[in-house]
């Protein structure tokens, strides 16, 4: 059985139909062909799934594609404005704060969501945020310096 | 994830009746982060799912001089940590609440949902175990309460009959509460408790609690009665702690062995009681 849902994706209002025991994640990708998060561990340890769910970071592998309905998501590819990159997005770049890029969306959406709630949060509270963010090139200096970079030209 | 029916009803009343109607293999869903692994992994595999997180009564936290505070069923963890008053009167609370998982899991994990699974090492358990917490129940035959200790009945059981939802936790009203929760795990992020302990000073009462160290999170109350009325000196202290070692019957898993546990607890209950004895 089919559910209809109503929500908004990357600033869109969608309506979709959606199986009830399909994740959120497979929906996003399968569906949407939105494939910037993605399943690392599937289990909530990595953080490779990570979107904004009214705002917040969520495991997107850790929720019901039904449980978005009435919700406002926002994945990787809704942060960019055309072909304008976000702030984070470009001093990802510009820092080199990305090896094989594959936990590189859902840390950045981490430091979005820490960012949206605290825009001049300290070092400590930023790896704070990106804890739930793994990372298995170990470039964490580097991402940390790409999202310090933001804060610095924020203040 | 094996197929089931979803349902997201509004009222406590009508997901009460959808349980009991749709029978034994019906699930509560609340912020699923242990549900929905436990689906995938086809542990548990319900026919019936019944989304709690529509009803609105559900997500209210609120503070009362006389009753205390009371946390909804569905307030997630985050919320919860970062309530003004919840880091005031309960810091220690808090504290536990932050030490769950990682920020994306605390935005929709819950503590009803934290103690309901009845895991061993559920991190909110001993602040609640300790401050007297009382779980608030709806069921088909009203509403009761059951005091935090008589809900945990042995690993991932709790005393809740079928078709009973938990409306949410009350803790009660204390003037002022000097409390210290400890965690010792393998890392500091998103990882599960090896030991946790949580100890409170109240007027002059002490009270301990611990999890991952038995079944369920217990109450070390020998090392409570131990130290009632003494003085809390580096020798009383070393004592208690090895009272409450002894009352421990922890299992040797993954995370690490007996052995290590017992020590860890008087670690654990050390670094508790030097926090709170001043």
């Amino acid at each position: 059985m089919k559910y209809k849902i109503n929500f908004i994706l990357n600033n869109e209002n969608v309506e979709h139909e959606v199986e009830a025991n399909r994740t959120l994640l497979k929906v996003l990708r399968e569906d949407f062909d939105l494939t910037g998060a993605k399943e690392g561990c599937g289990l909530g340890e990595c953080g490779a799934c990570t979107i904004l769910v009214d705002g917040r970071p969520v495991n997107a592998c850790m929720m019901l594609g039904i449980e978005a309905d009435g919700k406002e998501i926002l994945t990787i590819e809704g942060l960019s404005n055309g072909t304008k990159l976000d702030e984070l997005q470009l001093s990802f770049v510009n820092n080199g704060a990305l090896q094989c890029g594959y936990c590189t969306p859902g840390m950045i959406m981490s430091a979005k969501g820490l960012l949206k709630e605290n825009a001049t949060p300290t070092e400590d509270e930023v790896k704070e945020a990106i804890s739930g963010n793994l990372c298995r090139c170990t470039g964490y200096k580097k991402i940390v310096e790409a999202i310090m970079e933001v804060v610095e030209n924020n203040k | 994830m094996k197929n089931f029916e979803y349902f997201k009803p509004s009222t406590l009343k009508e997901a009460s009746e959808l349980l009991i109607k749709k029978g034994a293999n019906a699930h509560i869903l609340n912020g699923g982060t242990d549900l929905i692994i436990r689906m995938k992994e086809g542990i548990t595999s319900p026919d019936v799912v019944v989304d709690i997180k529509g009803i609105k009564e559900l997500h209210n936290i609120k503070f009362d001089e006389k009753e205390g505070l009371f946390v909804g069923a569905c307030v997630v963890l985050n919320d919860m940590a970062h309530n003004q008053i919840v880091k005031e009167k309960y810091k220690v609370l808090s504290n536990a609440a932050k030490s769950v998982g990682s920020g994306q899991i605390r935005n929709k994990a819950t503590m009803t949902g934290n103690i309901c699974n009845a895991s061993p090492l559920a991190d909110t358990s001993t602040p609640l175990l300790a401050l007297d917490a009382k779980v608030l129940v709806y069921g088909p035959n009203g509403e009761r309460e059951i005091p935090i200790n008589e809900l945990f009945v042995w690993v991932r059981k709790v005393s809740l009959e079928h078709g009973e939802i938990v409306k949410g936790v009350r803790i009660p009203a204390y003037e002022n509460i000097i409390g210290d929760f400890q965690k010792i795990s393998r890392r500091k992020e998103v990882d599960l408790s090896t030991v946790a302990s949580t100890v409170v000073k109240i007027n002059d009462e002490i009270r301990i609690a611990l999890a991952s160290v038995a079944p369920t999170p217990i109450r070390a109350r020998k090392a409570e009665s131990f130290i009632k009325g003494k003085k809390l000196t580096d020798e009383v202290i070393e004592e208690a702690a090895k009272i409450a070692a002894s009352e421990a019957s922890p299992i040797e898993d993954v995370r690490a062995s007996k052995e290590y546990r017992i020590e860890m607890i008087k670690i654990a209950v050390k670094r508790n009681l030097n926090a709170v004895r001043s």
